[in-house]
C-alpha cells in the first residue's frame, strides 16, 4: 500500500528499508555539497557577513524585516532564514565539539576528502531529509506555523516539514526512527523548548560529521531583539550522542525575520524547491557523482 | 440554555473539575491570539483523508471529463502505457504529484489554519502548500514560471474556503489515471465543512487546450482524530 508501484522508486514511511545496515557507507562517499545546499555558494549576499562589511548586513536586514514580525514573544509566526548561514558544528567561540576518538577520525576524513575536491553525497543531497540538526543549518526560509496542539516548520530546502507536538510529554511508544524524528515541545517562559529523538543514523550533523540513533537534540527557541532593533529566533541547540561525542555540546543558531517574504504571491514567500526533480548529487555504483545539481530558484 | 446559563455551568466546570479534561476546550488554547481565524470561520485544522481512493476523475454527474480529441488521443496513449509498465506514471520519479492529483493522493493530509494562510501538509512525500489568503495571484503570462505545485490563493467565500491554482507545469497528471492537462490548465478547490468531521469539495478544471469546457469533480475528506502524519520519503535511485 504504502510502496510506490513503480520499480526504481523506493517509497519510505518512516524509516527506509535496507538502509539501516548501510549507514556506515555514507562516510566512505567523498562527498558533495550541492550548490544549492552549500553554505553561502549560491548566494554571494551570504557571504557577505565576514567580508563585506556591517553597512551591507545592515541594509539586508532592514530589507528583510520592513515590519517587525508579532510582538508576542510566543507568536513565532512567520518566516525565518539564517542570514549568515554556518553548517558546521563549531561553538560560539569556534571550538569543535568534543568528539569520541572515532568521530574525530571520521570527521577528519570526510574534511580532507572535501579539501581533495572530492564531491561529498548525504542523505540531503540525495533528496532525503536532512536530519536535525542539519536541517536547522540551511540556508533557506522556514515559515513558523502555530496551529492546535502542534508547532510546524514548512521548510523551503527540499520540502522539508518538522511537526513539534505540543500536547506530549514524550514520543508515543511505538514511534519509528526515521529521518526527522519525533518532537514534542514545551514552553519555558518565552523559550521553547524542543526535543527531538527517533532519528536514524542515516543523516549527518552536518556535512561531515555522522551520529546514530541514540542522538538527541534539544533546541531552545526564543525571539531576541538585536541591537539594531531587528528581531531574531536564536536556537540554541544541544547535541547529546554518547556514541559519537564524549558530551553534550552546544551550538547556536540565529535565524533573522523576513518579513519582506510576506508580501510574495503564489506560496505565501516559501518558493517551491523540488529536490527530486534535477537537484541531486547521488553517486553511482563507484561513488562517483554524476547528477547535476541545478540551481535552486532562489 | 441561555448564554448566562452556558456561562455558569461552564465556570461551575471549571471548578469542579479543575485539573482534568474539560468538555470542550478551545482548540485555538495554545495558538497566540493574533493567529487565530476570525471567529466563526469553519474550523478545517486537523488530520484528514479521503473514505476511498479515487483513481479516475468524473464529473459532477459521474461522466467522463469532456476531453477534446487530442488530449483523448493523449489520455488513451497514457492507460495503454501504464497497464504495460506502472512506472510510466510520472509519480514514479517522486516528483511532486501536481494539483489537483495530491488532493486525491491516499495518505492524510494535516490542515494548519491561520488568520491570513491555510496551510496543507501532504504525508504524500512530506509535500506542503502554503496558501495565503490575502495575497492575490501572480500575473498570468509567459513569465510566470510554471510549478510543480503551482501558484495560489485562497479565500473564504461565506462558510467554504476557496482555493484557486494557476502555474502548473504540465509533466503531472491530474489523477492516478493518467488524465492529461497543459499549461494553461486552472484549479479551483472549495472545501465546505458539513460537520465537523466531514469536508465536502468541488475542484473545478479549467483548460482549453486539453478539455472543451470547464468542469468540476467532487471529494469527501473525513477526519481522522488523533492521527499524527508520519513521515513519508520518496527517493528514486539512492545510494547510501
Amino acid at each position: 500500500m504504502r510502496r510506490s508501484p513503480a520499480i526504481g522508486a523506493i517509497w519510505a514511511v518512516t524509516a527506509v528499508a535496507g538502509l539501516a545496515a548501510a549507514g556506515a557507507a555514507t562516510a566512505q562517499n567523498p562527498a558533495a555539497r550541492p550548490a544549492a545546499q552549500s553554505s553561502g555558494a549560491q548566494n554571494p549576499e551570504s557571504r557577505d557577513s565576514l567580508g563585506a562589511g556591517a553597512d551591507r548586513q545592515l541594509a539586508r536586514r532592514k530589507s528583510w524585516e520592513p515590519t517587525p514580525p508579532p510582538s508576542d514573544p510566543r507568536d513565532f509566526t512567520g518566516i525565518w532564514e539564517v542570514p549568515s548561514p554556518k553548517i558546521d558544528l563549531k561553538n560560539d567561540q569556534g571550538k569543535d565539539p568534543p568528539f569520541t576518538p572515532d568521530e574525530a577520525k571520521s570527521t577528519q576524513r570526510m574534511i580532507d576528502a572535501e579539501k581533495a575536491g572530492n564531491v561529498i553525497t548525504d542523505a540531503s543531497t540525495q533528496c532525503f531529509p536532512h536530519g536535525v540538526p542539519r536541517l536547522t543549518f540551511a540556508p533557506y526560509p522556514i515559515r513558523f506555523v502555530h496551529a492546535p496542539g502542534k508547532i510546524l516548520m514548512l521548510h523551503e530546502v527540499a520540502h522539508n516539514v518538522r511537526i513539534v507536538y505540543l500536547n506530549r510529554k514524550a514520543p508515543p511508544k511505538d514511534t519509528p526512527m526515521s529521518f526527522l524524528g519525533y518532537s514534542t515541545g514545551r514552553w519555558e517562559g518565552d523559550t521553547l523548548v524542543v526535543e527531538t529523538t527517533h532519528l536514524n543514523g542515516e543523516t549527518r550533523l552536518d556535512m561531515h560529521t555522522s551520529h546514530g540513533p541514540r542522538l538527541k537534540v534539544t533546541e531552545r527557541f526564543t525571539k531576541q531583539k538585536t541591537p539594531q532593533g531587528f528581531t531574531d529566533l536564536v536556537d540554541m541547540i544541544t547535541v547529546d550522542d554518547p556514541d559519537h561525542f564524549t558530551q553534550p555540546f552546544t551550538v547556536n543558531r540565529h535565524f533573522a525575520y523576513r518579513g519582506d517574504l510576506e508580501a510574495e504571491t503564489g506560496a505565501a514567500g516559501v518558493t517551491e524547491y523540488s529536490c527530486e526533480e534535477n537537484n541531486r548529487n547521488v553517486p553511482d555504483a563507484a561513488g562517483v557523482v554524476t547528477t547535476e545539481v541545478k540551481a535552486a530558484s532562489r | 440554555m441561555s448564554v448566562i446559563n452556558k456561562t455558569a455551568l461552564a465556570g461551575l466546570a471549571a471548578v469542579s473539575l479543575a485539573g482534568t479534561a474539560h468538555a470542550a476546550p478551545d482548540p485555538w488554547a495554545d495558538v497566540p491570539k493574533a493567529q487565530r481565524p476570525a471567529p466563526g470561520t469553519p474550523n478545517l485544522s486537523g488530520v484528514w483523508a479521503m473514505p476511498a481512493r479515487v483513481r479516475a476523475l468524473k464529473t459532477l454527474d459521474g461522466k467522463a471529463p469532456p476531453l477534446l480529441p487530442a488530449a483523448r488521443a493523449e489520455y488513451a496513449k497514457r492507460q495503454a502505457a501504464l497497464k504495460a509498465d506502472p512506472k510510466t506514471d510520472p509519480s514514479s520519479n517522486c516528483w511532486m504529484q501536481g494539483v489537483p492529483r495530491l488532493v486525491y493522493a491516499p495518505y492524510p493530509v494535516l490542515i494548519a489554519q491561520e488568520k491570513d494562510r491555510v496551510n496543507l501538509v501532504y504525508e504524500t512525500n512530506h509535500t506542503f502548500r502554503i496558501i495565503g489568503l490575502k495575497q492575490p495571484l501572480p500575473k498570468e503570462g509567459p513569465d510566470l514560471d510554471p510549478l510543480w505545485l503551482g501558484y495560489s490563493s485562497g479565500h473564504w467565500d461565506g462558510k467554504t474556503l476557496v482555493i484557486d491554482t494557476i502555474g502548473l507545469n504540465d509533466k503531472t497528471w491530474l489523477d492516478y489515471s493518467g488524465l492529461p492537462h497543459g499549461e494553461k490548465l486552472k484549479v479551483q478547490e472549495r472545501y465546505t465543512l458539513k460537520t465537523p468531521d466531514r469536508i465536502e469539495g468541488v475542484v473545478t478544471i479549467t483548460d482549453p487546450d486539453t478539455f472543451s469546457r470547464p468542469w468540476s469533480t467532487a471529494f469527501t475528506l473525513v477526519k481522522k482524530p488523533g492521527y499524527e502524519l508520519k513521515e513519508s520519503v520518496c527517493v528514486r535511485d539512492h545510494r547510501m
